[in-house]
């Protein structure tokens, strides 16, 4: 039964991915026949300043944008865990924005953000506030892209809520006994009890924000201005389908996959060591 | 359900909580501790809390209603520079512009062929491989399972134009059989694993029973396993379905006439044909945003009436968000009553 | 239910194959099909299946299926991928600073010996700049289908508004900035431009002509280029005055602006009184009905010079049906081909014959002073043929834009395109 799902899995991942990973040794445009060039292609890609700028901005957006991620989800979960009147409707508007394609959210946001007419910034004008120009200007537009990504907490936010559901109320009992007030219960009690998951929770959306950066980058800045949001996937899909050198972008690929190794390392050998025992 | 740590854990955190008392203690009644005092007294606090969550939902909320806002502005005109709703009037007949400008009719049809036939394959082939990976003995099953939770790693940037080497040579290049090929292995594995999850959760005697009455795989999986996992399958079907709805670098690499675009890349061509003419953009954000949001609105209040299956127990990465969400609030309906 | 499920899920498998199999099976057996593949807005599009569709009826034999994908960033993945999958598109339709990488890996089929036996075309009927700009170390790759240059776009209302004679075709870079000044205008007084004098794209293909006019050069050796060569000191003046306009004078719409608006959707808004565009957006201005337009050459620097805009009609040497595919190329540059082309507004011929032609020169479509861009091609030239120029164009632009924006120094710019430039330069693919 398994037949159809491990078929696709070799044909469309597996041996795909294998060969993107072959291509980084070799001289592609895929044009003409590939010829091995070895660890060339590395050379160059770390000879060329526009990949250290792409390196540090993805490094820059990943650890800023999940942790604010995990932070969100973890504070509108436990503001939005009890069952109460009118709960599950916010919990619903903060889930459907994860929802949204990706392609509608980032063109969403683009409108949000745009420097005159979007609503952010009338809404800050409004205020008395500054108006930054987000997207337009350098000193800005990453962090915008960060906060386009970090308010997506809806999956972190549901996670959480079911992760708390899980902690046994014999704990808040004898915590309430003690006389611990609700600050001091969340940092003894709700904090350590949900460590794991939101450890977990981190480094998923580590992960997901450099695989998931794409689609953004190509809809709301095209790597602008200059190169502050050129991030590393956007620079590999430039590489490979606008410039033709194939064996570079799969080299680009590589150092992705030696970033995100460790964490999804880390990820899977921390499920194995915490849920070893009820695992069946 | 009861972990094993549980007790242990408790009774740490009930400890550490009194030397913290007695740090706080030389702070005297600062400001902090009035108001913390002020927080113990429960009516305000929930006061408090349900303002909070009253005003995080609206701010969630706030995009939507903006983009509706900016959808129906009249075109032309530069875009209003103050917070009034509708300063120049209300241009219903943007939504009939864009029908106008661009395809849009026939590549929702297009999307829509897609996604059901995405979602329908997927969830024969996620459920086969959830049923099998559940069933399996425990060798063959970590490695089912292991090669599922690969798959999620890999980046599909990684995979395109391999994919599309192979797409060509099987003829299946402008065809909308390139697109749904991903429903093969289950759309993501994600969705797989989610199977295996709920299936996980059957207990072997009921399948033993059965299997006593002469049931073979086949039926064990179409008669016990998917009507015990309706939630799953629920879940399952709006989670692909959304997925080829919002796919947007595959029709962009696979398809070639422009007949057979879907929505998400008409949404890409009319952003290319005047990336600022904002109204008509946000009308046609719209309508691509509409089905994806009714479904989940409808998957909850289905769900929501269908208490009477839901998980038990749940654990990160082992359980899908919408599901557990969905499941979760149900449960403590049912506790309550 | 579950069985529906099954059902359904086979009977869409079927329809999906089916979908597949539509185009081959809907072909009637005799004939042969190419494909067609261009980057356009609706308007050109339209102007494209209208000569697909006169090519059909004139050869029956040959279908072409036109596909069009609109921005150029979209449409260069595309034939990229295209190309890899080694399912090329027969005919293509693509700029000449864009045809290298496809000329140097040779995937495109050399015209020569097509249009050497051909009946209908000569060499001779084109102009040579065209040909020029398509011919890879001494073949000619594609045919070219138009040639025009950028020129100045301007809302005639707003210069009447403003009692402003209309530019002449003698303006010099002085007057053009001084026109450009009293037509920005806060109308409302709030404080913030409402009405731009002029609208341009920060790009090295728009500043190239100044740089050119002011004697300056962009790369050291246009015949055997090795390196940048903007910070001679003409490139610099001219860089340095195209910047200008927008940092200093505040003609243009800053960064913020730009993003919020784009110049093309204010000049057609009647918000913007001049724009610099190529011919490409002649059709969808023709719609203008708010406001009266008309062309105007570039303003003049110290020598007459202009950048050359060409599209032409490549072959891939990898389609089956390469003479089914020449034949609808040398359909669609005969006088009745080129003729269909021009009447949409779209291109100016690249035949010499035609350009003198009523179907271009009509005093009755906008625009009027349509025969500037007649008078600009003496003087026009081209950007050097390398198969890395777009990495070129693409180190240069992100460092233009951000000078043109005010967000760094010119001379800062100048430096970093010059250097991230430097590798495409050496590696000659």
């Amino acid at each position: 039964m398994a037949a159809p799902f491990v078929f696709g899995a070799l044909l469309l991942v597996v041996l795909p991915a294998f060969l993107s990973f072959a291509l980084a040794f070799v001289q592609y445009d895929a044009l003409s026949p590939p010829t091995w060039r070895g660890i060339e292609n590395f050379a160059v890609i770390f000879r060329r300043e526009v990949f250290w700028i792409a390196l540090r901005n993805t490094l820059v957006f990943a650890f800023s944008a999940a942790p604010l991620q995990a932070l969100g989800a973890l504070m509108i979960a436990l503001l939005l865990h009890p069952e109460r009147r009118g709960v599950r409707v916010h919990r619903a508007a903060v889930y459907l924005t994860s929802v949204l394609p990706d392609v509608a959210y980032a063109l969403i946001w683009l409108w949000l953000l745009n420097p005159l007419y979007g609503p952010i910034n009338l809404t800050l004008a409004w205020l008395g506030l500054p108006t930054p120009a987000w997207l337009v200007d350098p000193r800005t537009a990453l962090a915008s892209l960060v906060i386009v990504a970090a308010v997506r907490v809806g999956e972190g936010m549901l996670l959480l809520i079911a992760a708390r559901r899980t902690a046994p109320d014999s704990i808040y009992d004898a915590a309430q006994i003690d006389g611990a007030d609700r600050l001091r219960t969340f940092w003894h009690i709700t904090l350590p009890w949900l460590a794991p998951w939101l450890l977990l929770l981190l480094i998923r959306d580590l992960v997901m924000a450099i695989h998931s950066s794409l689609t953004p980058v190509i809809l709301m800045t095209g790597g602008g201005p200059g190169y502050a949001t050129t991030l590393l996937p956007f620079l590999m899909y430039e590489e490979a389908f606008t410039h033709l050198r194939l064996g570079e972008a799969a080299a680009m690929m590589v150092v992705v996959f030696a970033l995100i190794g460790p964490p999804i390392g880390l990820a899977g050998w921390l499920t194995r060591r915490w849920w070893r025992e009820d695992a069946a | 359900m009861q972990r094993r740590k549980t007790p242990q854990r408790a009774s740490g955190a009930a400890t550490a909580v009194k030397p913290m008392q007695a740090l706080s203690a030389p702070f005297g009644s600062t400001a902090l501790q009035r108001i913390v005092r002020l927080w113990r007294r429960k009516r305000i606090g929930r006061l408090l809390r349900h303002v909070l969550a009253w005003s995080v939902a609206a701010l969630y909320a706030a995009p939507l209603l903006w983009l509706l806002v900016a959808s129906l502005q009249p075109v032309g005109q530069p875009p209003p520079r103050t917070l009034a709703w509708f300063p120049q009037g209300v241009a219903w007949s943007n939504y009939l512009e864009i029908f106008r400008v661009a395809p849009l009719g026939r590549q929702i049809g297009n999307s829509l062929l897609v996604s059901v036939a995405g979602a329908l394959i997927t969830l024969l082939t996620a459920s086969w491989a959830g049923f099998a990976m559940s069933r399996l003995p425990a060798s063959s099953r970590r490695w089912l399972v292991g090669l599922a939770l690969l798959l999620m790693l890999i980046p599909s940037s990684a995979v395109w134009l391999p994919r599309y080497v192979l797409f060509s040579g099987m003829g299946l290049l402008d065809s909308y059989a390139a697109l749904v090929a991903p429903a093969l292995l289950g759309t993501r594995s994600l969705l797989a694993l989610m199977y295996y999850w709920s299936f996980h959760r059957i207990s072997c005697e009921i399948y033993d029973s059965a299997s006593l009455d002469g049931a073979g795989v086949w039926a064990l999986w179409r008669r016990i396993a998917l009507p015990l996992a309706r939630p799953t399958t629920l879940a399952v079907a709006v989670l692909a379905f959304t997925h080829y709805w919002s796919d947007f670098v595959d029709p962009l690499l696979f398809l070639k006439s422009t007949q057979r675009f879907t929505i998400a890349v008409g949404l890409r061509m009319l952003q290319q044909m005047d990336a600022t003419n904002w109204p008509l953009l946000m009308a046609a954000v719209v309508v691509m945003v509409a089905p994806v949001l009714v479904l989940y609105l409808l998957l909850q209040i289905i769900l929501d009436k269908d208490a009477s299956l839901h998980l038990r127990s749940s654990r990160l990465w082992r359980d899908a968000p919408i599901h557990l969400q969905l499941s979760a609030g149900s449960r403590t309906k049912e506790e309550r009553r | 239910m579950i069985r529906i499920v099954g059902v359904l899920g086979i009977a869409l498998l079927l329809s999906a194959a089916c979908v597949a199999l539509e185009p081959s099976s809907a072909r009637a057996p005799e004939q042969t099909s190419v494909t067609f593949l261009i980057s356009g807005d609706p308007a050109d599009e339209e102007a494209y299946r209208t000569l697909v569709e006169h090519f059909m009826a004139e050869v029956p034999e040959i279908r072409v299926e036109l596909l069009n994908i609109p921005g150029q960033g979209d449409f260069r993945r595309r034939l990229t991928a295209d190309f890899a999958a080694g399912t090329p598109p027969d005919i293509f339709l693509i700029n000449y600073r864009r045809y290298g990488p496809f000329a140097a890996r040779d995937a495109i089929a050399p015209i020569d010996a097509f249009l050497a036996q051909s009946d209908v075309l000569r060499r001779e009927d084109f102009y040579p700049q065209a040909l020029a700009a398509f011919t890879w170390r001494g073949e000619l790759m594609c045919m070219p289908q138009n040639m025009s240059s950028p020129v100045i776009y301007y809302n005639k209302d707003l210069f009447d508004a403003a009692g402003l004679p209309y530019p002449t075709n003698d303006w010099r870079w002085d007057d053009f900035v001084n026109v450009a000044q009293m037509l920005t205008r806060d109308l409302n007084g709030d404080g913030e431009i409402d009405q731009y004098g002029f609208g341009v794209e920060a790009a090295l293909v728009r500043a190239a002509p100044f740089i050119w006019m002011n004697g300056g050069e962009i790369v050291d050796d246009p015949a055997a280029p090795t390196a940048l060569a903007l910070a001679e000191p003409a490139s610099r003046e001219a860089l340095a005055w195209f910047v200008s306009l927008q940092n200093a004078h505040r003609v243009v719409p800053d960064a913020v602006a730009e993003a919020a608006e784009s110049s093309l959707s204010r000049f057609l808004n009647g918000r913007l009184a001049m724009l610099m565009e190529s011919r490409r957006v002649v059709p969808e201005f023709r719609r203008i009905e708010a406001f009266d337009w008309d062309v105007a050459p570039l303003p003049q620097g110290k020598e007459q010079a202009s950048i050359l805009h060409s599209d032409a009609f490549c072959i891939a040497a990898a389609s089956p049906y390469r003479e089914a595919a020449w034949r609808f190329v040398e359909f669609a540059n005969t006088r009745v081909g080129q003729t269909i082309l021009a009447r949409s507004g779209r291109t100016i011929p690249s035949r010499i014959d035609l350009a003198q032609d009523p179907a271009f020169l009509d005093a009755q479509a906008r625009p009027h002073n349509s025969r500037i861009f007649l008078d600009a091609i003496p003087t026009l030239r081209a950007f050097p043929a390398l198969a890395t120029w777009a990495d070129i164009e693409g180190a240069v632009d992100a460092e233009l834009k951000q000078a043109f924006y005010g967000q760094i120094a010119l001379d800062d710019a100048i430096a970093a395109a010059t250097m991230r430039s430097a590798e495409f330069f050496s590696r000659q693919e």
